[in-house]
């Protein structure tokens, strides 16, 4: 802590919080919010005077609300940077921390929020974690006995510099605790709260009782446990340690803990799985160790930072195995527990790496990016004849298309992201996206409905989610039926009614139009864009009375794996559901439809070029001379 | 090759050569060749306009895989080539760099999803594995024919860090990169840093002081 205060290439900015973070890898722009703290950091010289003076105490959050605070505090002694600060919510507006400070007037009452832009190349994200409250587990009765407290309500009784001063006392009498339980798996490995394991708490739980032995040998201590997981280096030694120093390890999830409401004993009632049977112990004190659950802001930093949040919560890493440090945006990258519950020496560790990830970048002149951006047609772009539009710039997500009546649009090339939103809306075909052109993609759906397009379900997925979807359900072995035929673009904004209409056209059995979930969208809204279109396509095709399960609409995250499967059998079935012959008829029946939607198709530069020669391909696909 | 990346004039609207397509079917070990054998996507795919080349390999992604690609562009004289093999999020990066070293724009390589959106997908469906492997492999040919060479675009860096949360993973990083010379921000929203480990008493293996 005191390293990164004194190292003079790092702007320690405390009480501070990201706003809005804008642009791209090398070149992004973020907007802090500096909170006032009423106290001038360059005058503040960290005495204590005015936390001396305030007459207002509040429970103080660091100590578990288990100590008092002044209304001018700093939350532990050890602060850094060490400078005070004046909750104005608890302020009574008595000055005499004013007084207080005296010649130092450090104290400014007028002081107000700052904004603030930084010019930044690469960020690392490092925001943590959060306990879960075990109150709503009203089986342990947390909240209702005073002697059933959390892990870190334990670390800082048992902490010298807690409320305290290290003394382990119950809260019910102050008296000291000679039986002490721990239960493991508080909210975590619990289908109710969270599923999943939360990675460190069966070590901390083996510190605590080992620090409680060592400073108080004369306590009994047990834990109760599901499994007990220690994994990495020097961990399995720990915990015979602590079995040979006479802790007691019992195998049970307990199901409840009463309490004796005059001595306010507790007795745990579980099963002992070594035992086989149900047991009930007394115990003068009770900590549940709680799973570790994501920051309850984490929903708001993953839309300000656009990035993916698991299954879970958690921030979402590119790949889990490859790149299990960076984001999917290129130049943000994850360190610590954000993105999953971690013990300390693993997010130091995460910490090094993700600061070698970004100084790969920061390090070069420049940064290469992907040319898949937009381009716009200058002469077939209506505006340029003198007709209001700006459809495509009101899609981009980034203000990236400069638009003016009687001039054709244009792409700021560096700040496309190569979504293809405009690409998508442009009701003119004025605009393609380099990579994703029309004609390459119609070449795709021409061949992957080659032979009997009624039997396909053709997939359009987006790059960053339901294509990461599909590719989890395949490494997860999750089995879908083989009639699926995937494709991808960037984003589902880049999902071009032309091209739903063309595979119609072609007479595909089934389309899914997937993409992300609007809040992971990796290019800010380009998910709203695609999921406008989609519903203004179901409506249509409800309109022309196609059957139901025939287009479907899903946003799929890279996480779902078990979705996108689930939903190419759901499909599947809807397919199988139309008789045969009601499907090729009505398969004929909007094929003109379908045609009288498409009638410029050909225009588009390229497409008519490409099209006779995918022609090519898919006669030698089905073994004739025409298709339809 | 185009030296613009993003031509104004749309030359790369449509491709100017013809296609001298090479297709690389790869068994990846038996992760895709245990569920359909690669050898008759590559008779399907060797018969389809365009291809000049088409064969499997038992790891595309091997040095032997790749060299095969690479002196096969020379000696075929390939412009583009269609890798089917895994996911485009395990090996596009890969098999960009692997023609590009042999002389080819990046951007005219094509990859074919054959293992994780097919063969791990299917293993209850073997035909219909093959088919959909084919029919990938077929979109990925038509697409290939139509690819036009790109440029990367270059950005600027601009060289300052930000490391949004205080805690021991993020103090950590930020004192690893000032150490390597990169000025850094250092936001935390509390108003001390220290994040959940300034709370811990003495912490796990080595129960030293968390501070």
């Amino acid at each position: 802590m005191v390293d990164a205060a004194r190292q003079p290439l790092i702007e320690v900015k405390t009480f501070t919080e990201v706003e809005k973070v804008e642009g791209y890898v090398g070149n992004f722009v973020v907007t802090l919010r500096e909170k006032t703290k009423y106290v001038r950091a360059d005058r503040c010289n960290g005495c204590g005077a005015c936390t001396k003076a305030c007459p207002v105490e509040i429970p103080n959050y660091f100590e578990m609300n288990l100590a008092p605070r002044k209304a001018a505090y700093i939350p532990m002694s050890q602060a850094v940077p060490l400078i005070y600060n004046i909750d104005m919510d608890a302020c009574i507006h008595c000055y005499k921390c004013v007084e207080a400070c005296g010649a130092l007037e450090a104290i400014d009452f007028s002081m107000e929020d700052k904004l603030v832009e930084q010019e930044i190349g690469a960020i690392v994200v490092a925001t943590g974690f959060s306990h879960f409250d075990p109150t709503p587990m009203t089986e342990y009765g947390y909240g209702r006995f005073p002697n059933v407290i959390t892990a870190m309500e334990m670390e800082r009784l048992n902490n010298s510099a807690g409320p305290t001063n290290g003394a382990l006392i119950r809260p019910s009498d102050g008296k000291s605790p000679k039986q002490i339980a721990i239960i493991n798996c508080v909210g975590s490995r619990d289908k109710r709260y969270n599923p999943s394991c939360s990675n460190f708490c069966c070590m901390y739980a083996i510190k605590n009782a080992l620090l409680l032995k060592q400073m108080h040998p004369d306590t009994e201590i047990s834990i109760y446990y599901i499994d007990i997981r220690t994994p990495s280096k020097g961990y399995e030694e720990f915990y015979d340690r602590a079995r040979e120093s006479g802790i007691r390890f019992i195998q049970g999830r307990p199901s409840e803990i009463t309490e004796d409401p005059d001595t306010h004993q507790l007795f745990i009632s579980s099963e002992d799985i070594t035992l086989g049977k149900v047991i009930e112990r007394e115990y003068d004190m009770v900590m549940l160790n709680q799973a570790a659950i994501p920051q309850p802001d984490q929903n708001h930093m993953s839309s300000v930072l656009n990035v993916a949040q698991s299954p879970g919560g958690w921030f979402m890493e590119y790949h889990p195995k490859l790149r299990p440090i960076d984001s999917p945006t290129d130049g943000i990258f994850f360190a610590g527990a954000c993105q999953g519950p971690k013990d300390i020496p693993a997010s130091v560790a995460q910490g090094s790496a993700a600061a070698s990830r970004a100084s790969r970048i920061l390090h070069s002149d420049s940064w290469q990016i992907e040319p898949t951006v937009a381009v716009v047609w200058p002469d077939r772009c209506v505006s340029a004849k003198g007709q209001a539009c700006g459809i495509c710039a009101r899609a981009c997500p980034y203000g990236a298309i400069d638009y003016t009546k009687g001039l054709a649009a244009e792409v700021i090339t560096a700040k496309c992201h190569g979504c293809g939103a405009c690409v998508g809306e442009c009701p003119h075909d004025s605009i393609t996206q380099l990579h994703y052109t029309d004609a390459q993609v119609l070449a795709q759906i021409r061949t992957l409905l080659a032979v009997e397009p009624e039997k396909k379900i053709l997939a359009f997925r987006c790059q960053w989610c339901s294509y990461g979807g599909a590719d989890l359900a395949g490494t997860s072995h999750f089995e879908y039926s083989a009639n699926e035929r995937g494709l991808r673009v960037m984003c589902s904004a880049r999902m071009d009614a032309d091209l739903i209409y063309e595979a119609y056209r072609l007479g595909a059995g089934a389309i899914l139009y997937s993409g992300c979930h609007p809040q992971d969208c990796h290019y800010i809204t380009g998910q709203v864009v695609g999921a406008k279109r989609a519903a203004r396509l179901e409506k249509i095709f409800e309109r022309m009375q196609m059957s139901p399960g025939r287009f479907r609409v899903e946003w799929i995250s890279a996480a779902e794996g078990d979705k996108y499967a689930r939903v190419i059998n759901e499909m599947q079935a809807s397919l199988d559901a139309i008789p045969e012959d009601v499907l090729k008829a009505e398969i004929e029946r909007l094929r003109p439809e379908m045609a009288k939607k498409l009638t410029k198709l050909d225009e588009i530069p390229g497409v008519a070029q490409a099209l006779v020669q995918v022609d090519f391909i898919v006669n030698e696909m089905v073994g004739k001379e025409k298709v339809a | 090759m185009s030296e613009d990346p993003i031509t104004k004039s749309h030359a790369a609207d449509f491709p100017q050569d013809e296609p001298r397509i090479g297709v690389y079917v790869c068994h990846c070990g038996s992760n895709i060749a245990g569920v359909i054998p690669p050898e008759e996507v590559v008779d399907f795919a060797g018969k389809l306009p365009g291809v000049v080349r088409s064969i499997d390999t038992m790891y595309a992604c091997a040095d032997s895989g790749q060299r095969l690609i690479k002196e096969d562009i020379a000696k075929y004289g390939l412009n583009r080539v269609v890798v089917s093999a895994c996911s485009v999020r395990m090996h596009e990066p890969t098999f960009r760099g692997c023609v590009a070293e042999a002389g080819l724009n990046p951007f005219l390589m094509e990859m074919a999803n054959i293992r994780e959106q097919c063969t791990w997908a299917h293993g209850h469906d073997r035909a219909g594995a093959l088919e959909k492997a084919k029919d990938l492999t077929a979109a990925a040919v038509a697409k290939a024919s139509f690819l036009t060479p790109l440029n990367m675009i270059k950005v600027p860096v601009t060289k300052r860090a930000m490391v949004i949360g205080g805690g021991v993973a993020g103090i950590n990083a930020a004192l690893d990169l000032a150490e390597q010379n990169i000025p850094v921000t250092l936001v935390e929203k509390e108003p001390t840093i220290g994040g959940v480990m300034a709370q811990l008493n003495k912490t796990f293996p080595t129960m030293d002081c968390s501070i």
